[in-house]
Order: C-alpha cells, then structure tokens, then sequence
C-alpha cells in the first residue's frame, strides 16, 4: 500500500485550484466561470479537510470550516445563478463578454 | 475466487471507458461494450462450474466485503455473495446481454448515437449483475436505482420525440413509487436488526415480531412490484416499449424487470416469518397474471403484446414465490428472460422489415422470413406453455406449487391466464406469420432479406445495403437463444436440486391439465384468427362484448384513474402554492425593499449637505487620475480578475521566497 | 475503515477528480460541463470519506452534486433559447494560463517545501456525534451567522430573479 501523507492531497487540491482558477479567467460563459467557481471553493475545502484530518484531528477545525465554505459557497452560486439570470433577462445573453457597460 | 467481482466490475469499467468519449469516437468504440460483457460470460461461467453442484441454498461458495465508510459507528460495506441462486442469475444476465449486444451491433448499427447506447446497455449489465452479487440490501438497493437511470435513458433513447421522452419519464416516476416503499422498507429493517447484510437480517427474520416482519415484506414487495410492473404499479411497462427494441429485449423482458422477483427471493424467509405477505404476494401475482393477459389481448401493436405478456409471466413467477414455490419462480424467470428476449430480438427483426409495429398490417412472413418463424415460434410456444418447450416446464412447476399449497382459486386464475396466454400467442402467430401479407409492406418489401435496415424512429438511409453479409449478427443470437428455449426446460429437476431443493419430473396430472388448456388456448386462437381470413368476425365479437373490450382496450382506466386521482390534483396544488409564492413570499420580499428604501431616502438628505462637498474635492482629484486609468478599465470583470490574479501571484512569489 | 488512507483509492479518486476538472474546461458543451462538475463533485466526495469526514461527504454530495449541479442545470436551461446554444467554441487565453500555472508552480513549491511537515494520520477520528456537538458548542455563533448568511441570500436570489412586471 502506497502511504498518502497531507503533500497528495495538498498538492490534488492545489491542481484541483489551478484548474479551477484557469477556468473562471479564460471561460467566456457566465454560468461556466461559476462552475469554475465552485471548483476552487470544493478543492480549498478539500484542502481544509484533509489537513484538519492530519493536524487537528480531534478538534476538527477543518470540517467546521468546510462547512461554513459551503455555506458560502452555496449562497455565492444561488445569487450567482440569480444574477445570470437577471442579467440573461437583460440582454438575452450570458458571455461575460457582452457585460462590459462599466468601461470606463 | 477474486475473479468474481471482476464479473460486474468489466461491463462497469466498459462504461467508464466509453461514457467520457466524444460521439464519434465512442460511436466506433462499441466492441468495448461487447468485450466487457464477454469477459463477464466467461467469468460468470467460470464462478457457475465454481459453484456446481450446488446443493444447499444458504452455502455461499464465496464471500467478500469490503466496508467504504462508516457512519456513526455503522459500516457500510459493498460485499459479494456468490451462492447458487446468484451463479443462475449470473448466467441468464450475461448470456442474454451478450446476445442482445451483438444482435444491436447490426440492429443499431445506423443510430448516431449507438455509442451512447453501448455505453448504458454496459452500466445496465453492470448493475444488474452486482445486484445478483450483493450481500446486503443496501448495495442491492443502489444497484437497484442505477438500474432504474439507464432503463430511464435507454427508453428515452430517441428523446427527439415525444413518445420516448413521455415514456422514460412515466416509467422513472412509477417506479420511484415503488423504490420509496423499498427505501423505507430498508429503514425499517435496519432499525430492526441494526444490519443491512443477508446473512444477519434474513437469519433474524424468524425473531421478528409479526408486524414488523409484515411491514418490512410489504414494503419490499411494493418496490418489487414497481420494479417489476405489477399491478397496479404496471402502467410503465407498456409504455416502455418506446425504446430500442433490443434493449427492450434485456431490460424490459429478461433482466431488470425480473430483478423485482428476485428481491422477493432473497426476501424469503422475511415473508415467510410475516405469512400474510406471501399470501398478498400470490394474490397481486395472480391478479396481474390474468389483467396482464387480458390486456395482451386487446393489443394491436407487436411490441405491447410482449409486454403485456411480460407483465403477465412476472404475475406467475410472484404466485409461485408466494405459493411456497420459491425455485418453481426462480425457474420460470430463468425460462422466460430466454424465450421472451427471444421473441423481442425476432420482434424487432419484423419491426425493422416492415417499418411497423402494427400487427394489423402484417400477416404472411412465415414463408418470408424462415429463420425468423422458426425461432419466434420456439419462444412462441414456450410462452404458451406446450411441451417440450421451456415455458412448459417451469409453468407446470409453479401449478404444481400451487396446487399442493391447496390455493385452489389461485390455482384457476393461474389456469384462465395460461389459457389467456395461449390464446395471444395464437393470435399474434396467425396475425404475423400466417394468412396472406395485408399490406404491401409486408408483401414486397424488404421482407425476403430477414432483415430490414433501420428501426421504425430511424433514418431512411441504407436501403441499398446488401442484407447478406450481415446476417449471422443479428441470426445467432437469436438462434442461440432458440436452441436454450428449446432444450433447457429438461433441466428442471436439475435445477432444483441445484438451488437446494428435491428435484421432480412433472406431475403427470397437472402436466395434462396444463398442456390442456394451453392447446385449448391455441386451438381457440386459431378458431378465431388462423383457419382462413375472415372466417370468424372479429369485429362482431367486439361489438358483442362491448363493455369487457372498451375497458381493456383502456387499459382497464389506470391510466386514467392515475391521471384523474394523483397527476391533476397535484398540478391544482402546485399551481395554489404558486399563487401562495406570489402573494405571501413576494409581498415580504417587497416589503423589505420598500423599508429599505426609506432609509435611503433619509440618509441622502445628510449625504447631500455634508459629503457632498468633501466629495466634490475628491472628484476633480481622482478624475485626472481616472483620465490616466480608465484604459485599464475594460468594463470586463475577467480583466479585472486577471489583474487581481497577478497581484495575487507577485504576493504569494514573495511569501514563498522570504519564507524559504 | 484502515488508519491510512488507502492509496490506490486515492489514485482512482483523485485520477477522477482531475480527469473530471480537465473535461469540464475542455468540453464545448455547457451541458456537458456540468455533468463533468457533477463527477468532480462525486469523487471529492469520496476523497471526504477517505478522510473519515463521512458527514462532509454526505453534505457534500447533497449540496453540491445535487443542489447546485441541478441549479446549474436550470440555468442553463434557462438561458438556452436553441438546443445548439449550448455548444461554444472552448475559449483559450494564454494569459490566464500562464497565471494559472505560475500559481499552481507556487503553490507547489510551497508544498514541497512545507508539505512533509506532517506524515502520519492520527489514529483517533472523532464520529459525526463529535462535529455535531462541537457545531452546537464552540462554534454555535458562527454556525448561527451562516445560517442568517444563507436566508440573505436565499432572499436575495428571490429578488434578483424575479420576473420585473414593467
């Protein structure tokens, strides 16, 4: 059996992050950079996780503080969705492209 | 013995390879689908020779768990349980799954999405065979439900149209009646017994308190009976016939509907400990026996007619099981996944000929279409019950169990309904195969080829294609299949004692009466529709028995009592609520907005006079500043976030680089 | 449930957490994409398991293998007027890779440097029973705020997508 320390998970949730911070920059889609979003939010939690699995095993910081993320994080992608949609109302359209009336 | 729980993990992994594909790709990956299942067939011989001869049926010849997680000190384990009854299962599901996926190679070949089908009919197989492998019901309850999706996606394959898309989803929700009265039938136990395993549980069963037994085997049986279309839960089934017909073939005939059955098995001796269940059991398995039956009668599409059929077999095997004749019910799903997929892969043969389901516009392939004939009227008579035929013997076995149980009455329903039967297969033989060609499709067309080119939903490319060279895919499955129709009923004592019970050759009384009244049912089919066209008028008979034809010919009202009494008043609830939404919860939401507005309104009194002016300062400094900045201000937030992004890069750069 | 986690489960798992985050961004169809979030959000779920948090992974699933992906779905949904809609060209911004692996390179040096801090998995995991009491204990306040957290928004969602009656 191949021993996994707190490093493979680290380093799983830090691609997981990466990934997830690639797609919310170069995705053109409203609803796909909140699905990037919510990529980053799940790999920080995985993070907090394991390392309170690791480190504070028994006060389980790290899962209390999951939970609140997802609590976060679910508001965030409820309003989120809710905007989309106020905005797709608007102007028929969801690429974030299009939402430039703030140019300065 | 490891090898074992390859036998669901191959057409599983199947799936995994072929699902992330892209359509193209997927689409000429199909052979992975066919592999899997392959290697499933070899293993699952292989684990069948491992447990030979079986013997008594509570030995298990191989056992491993595996728990996943516990939850508050609970395990919950994934576990194999390879005993006798699960090696049978093992054999039916694989050796049908071969033939129905190397009969789709040719059948499906011009669907655009055939990949996608192979990738599902793969997790099908998949599912159904690690619920005939579990060892506790909650691994068996999650097979279940996977089960339950790809019957959903494979029915609403052709989700174009209207009809599959109704169907899947008539089909999902029926069933989910049902698998809610299973889940909490699962609750129950658990809080019974503290176990989810076979072994604890059913070993208990006999300790539990005559309620709580009843209750748990009612409400497994009612999500038996949605699995496997009993009434009233049937509604679905015929429904489902809107989905690829060989898939309809392994799903809808052989396996997925059988698993029902298969659940009251292995629940045994929970229904045996409550006694009243096994009674409910044998009178809903008649009830539907007959309905199903009367049903298939009325039916004018081919492929409703093996349905209903379906329905009414899976109404014998739960007689049976409640009669006391567990093996007799084990058998007669054994007989009837082969001859009835049988029947559905030569169904769709003459679906694909014709271009029609409609049995009014067929009539003459016999002579057409040898191959085909022959291998229909093999499953066809061993769904009437006619020696030497395999329906015969598993359907004398269950009699015999019901008659020595002295359930006489469900004795005579199971009687009336083998002569019900008879007489559709009668009907549906003369109607296709015999007379003249009613239409002239069924005259000309491409029936001389055996084998017509696309399905009725599909395309009208590829006529040209020579029919020739593509035979044997579509031919040996169902020839494989005709030959085990055929042959295997001569296992029956075998079988028995196989699965831990006294084997016996049939009781020549109720042999007599059976094929009695099965050649009574045939006779009379061929009185009414074979002797020569027209001889008898079918049409003066309906209007004779007006009232019993329009009520079967509506399905005896459950669909429209389900629509009249649940799907309607729900719609008026909802549609309350909704005027409950606008009201109640809106008005909060405004009010709050009202409120908030007024203290705005009252802060911008302060804002004008005092911030204003510092604010006016601030302005014409940062606007000659903003002049110079505005060419970063896209308007786009990823921009923004880009900037952000480097910042935050340059930050972390120079913590990692201190910090070291 | 062993002392250590289990690595070729890990392996599997994590294969599929990434492999499940590289189709979402590389699949042209939004629909697509968020059946690939879906898996993503299945594995991780499993990752929780491995880590004894079975009640994060319970959660975890429900939220957001089944609340949001639904969501996602609706929106989606909502804002395709044509079935092909939902099909775009895969957007490829160099600028944002080169961010993107600038910042995994960090993070990963990070780990290297700091990760083998701590090796071995503690024996003892406390149950759901624990993490539901320390919730209701030390951390009753917060858990309280979160609550209020999610009736704002649950209040602002309202709001925001209501249909404007002009």
């Amino acid at each position: 059996m191949i021993e996994v320390g707190p490093a493979a998970f680290m380093g799983l949730a830090a691609v997981l992050f990466t990934l997830g911070l690639y797609g919310a920059v170069a995705r053109k889609s409203a609803v796909m950079v909140l699905m990037s979003l919510e990529l980053m939010a799940v790999s920080v939690n995985l993070n907090v996780v394991a390392l309170s699995r690791f480190v504070t095993p028994t006060e389980m910081t790290g899962q209390v503080f999951a939970i609140f993320t997802m609590v976060v994080s679910a508001a965030e992608i409820g309003l989120g969705l809710a905007l989309v949609l106020a905005i797709y109302r608007q102007t028929r359209s969801i690429e974030l492209t299009t939402m430039d009336s703030l140019k300065g | 013995m490891a090898y074992v729980a390859l036998i669901p993990l191959l057409p599983a992994l199947a799936f995994a390879v072929l699902a992330p594909l892209s359509r193209a790709v997927r689409n000429r990956m199909r052979w992975v689908g066919v592999a899997g299942v392959a290697g499933s067939l070899a293993l699952s011989f292989a684990a069948f020779a491992a447990v030979w001869p079986g013997g008594d049926e509570g030995e298990a010849t191989y056992r491993a768990s595996a728990s996943i997680a516990s939850v508050g000190g609970v395990d919950l384990a994934l576990g194999i349980l390879l005993d006798p009854v699960s090696a049978v299962m093992l054999i039916v599901i694989t050796v049908v799954a071969v033939c129905v996926q190397v009969y789709s190679l040719d059948y499906m070949r011009h669907e655009e999405r055939i990949g996608w089908y192979y990738a599902v009919l793969s997790l099908f197989t998949a599912a159904m065979l690690a619920l005939v492998l579990a060892d506790n019901f909650l691994m068996l309850y999650m097979s279940w439900e996977v089960m339950g999706l790809c019957s959903y996606l494979l029915i609403g394959f052709w989700h174009e149209r209207e009809e599959p898309r109704k169907a899947s989803q008539k089909a999902f929700l029926t069933t989910r009646v049902g698998d809610v009265g299973f889940a909490i039938g699962l609750a129950v136990m658990y809080a019974t017994t503290g176990s989810f395993a076979f072994d604890v549980v059913l070993g208990s069963a006999a300790g539990w308190a005559p309620g709580v037994a009843t209750a748990v085997a009612l409400l497994l049986l009612f999500g038996a009976m949605g699995k496997s279309a009993q009434v009233p839960l049937h509604v679905w089934l015929p429904d489902a016939m809107a989905g690829p017909t060989p898939a309809s073939a392994l799903i809808h005939a052989a396996t997925m509907v059988a698993a029902g059955v298969y659940l009251v098995a292995r629940a045994l001796p929970i229904f045996e400990a409550s006694g009243i269940a096994l009674t409910v059991t044998m009178v809903i398995g008649a009830t539907t026996a007959l309905v199903g039956g009367l049903l298939a009668l009325v039916q004018f599409d081919l492929k409703k007619v093996l349905a209903y059929s379906t329905i009414s077999q899976l109404g014998y095997m739960f007689v049976a099981i409640g009669a006391g004749g567990a093996v007799a019910g084990m058998f007669h799903l054994v007989t009837h996944a082969f001859f009835k997929s049988l029947l559905f892969l030569g169904a769709g043969v003459i679906i694909h000929a014709l271009h029609t389901q409609d049995m009014r516009e067929m009539g003459g392939l016999g002579r057409r279409m040898p191959w085909t004939a022959a291998t229909f009227g093999a499953g066809a008579l061993a769904l009437a019950g006619i020696a030497p035929f395999s329906g015969f013997w598993s359907k004398d076995e269950i009699l015999y169990a019901v008659w020595k149980g002295h359930h006489y009455v469900v004795f005579a329903l199971a009687l009336a309904a083998a002569f019900v039967t008879a007489f559709y297969v009668a009907r549906l033989w003369f109607r296709v195969f015999m007379g003249a060609p009613r239409t002239l499709a069924a005259f000309a067309g491409h029936a001389d080829t055996d084998h017509g080119d696309e399905d009725h939903g599909g395309h009208d490319g590829g006529h040209d294609e020579s029919a020739a060279d593509r035979r044997g895919e579509t031919r040996w499955p169902m020839v494989l299949l005709g030959v085990i129709t055929a042959g295997i009923g001569f296992s029956a004592p075998f079988f028995s004692e196989f699965l831990g019970h006294a084997g016996h050759w049939p009781d020549p009384m109720i042999a007599s009466v059976s094929m009695g009244v099965a050649l009574a049912g045939l006779g009379a089919g061929w009185w009414v529709y074979g002797r020569r066209a027209g001889a008898v008028d079918t049409e003066a008979i309906k209007a004779r028995f007006r009232p019993a034809y329009s009520a079967l010919d509506a399905k005896i009202y459950f669909d429209a009592a389900y629509e009249r009494l649940a799907i309607r008043p729900f719609i008026r609830v909802t549609e309350s609520l909704a005027v409950f939404d606008r009201i109640v919860v809106d008005g909060v939401v405004n009010g709050a907005a009202v409120l908030w507005r007024t203290a705005t309104d009252l802060s911008w009194g302060f804002d004008r006079r005092v911030i204003d002016g510092v604010v006016n300062g601030t302005a014409r400094l940062s606007r000659s500043a903003g002049v110079a900045l505005r060419r970063l201000q896209s308007g786009r937030v990823q921009t923004y976030q880009r900037y952000v992004l480097g910042a935050l890069v340059l930050l972390m750069l120079l913590i990692v680089v201190k910090g070291a | 449930m062993t002392e250590t986690v289990n690595g070729v489960v890990f392996a599997i798992l994590a294969f599929a957490s990434i492999g499940g985050a590289i189709g979402m961004l590389t699949t042209r169809n939004v629909m697509h994409a968020a059946f690939w979030l879906l898996e993503v959000m299945v594995a991780i779920g499993g990752l929780f398991l491995l880590l004894s948090a079975e009640y994060l992974a319970v959660v975890h699933v429900l939220v957001y293998a089944g609340a949001v992906s639904v969501m996602m779905l609706f929106v989606i949904m909502l804002s395709l007027r044509r079935r092909e809609d939902a099909v775009r060209p895969v957007d490829v911004s160099i600028g944002g890779a080169v961010l993107a692996i600038l910042f995994g390179s960090i993070v990963y040096i990070a780990i290297a440097q700091y990760g083998d801090r701590v090796a071995e998995m503690p024996a003892e995991a406390p149950d759901t029973a624990a993490l539901g009491e320390l919730l209701f204990t030390r951390w009753a306040l917060p858990f309280e705020v979160a609550s209020l957290v999610l009736l704002v928004a649950v209040v602002g969602a309202v709001w925001w997508s209501r249909e404007v009656d002009r």
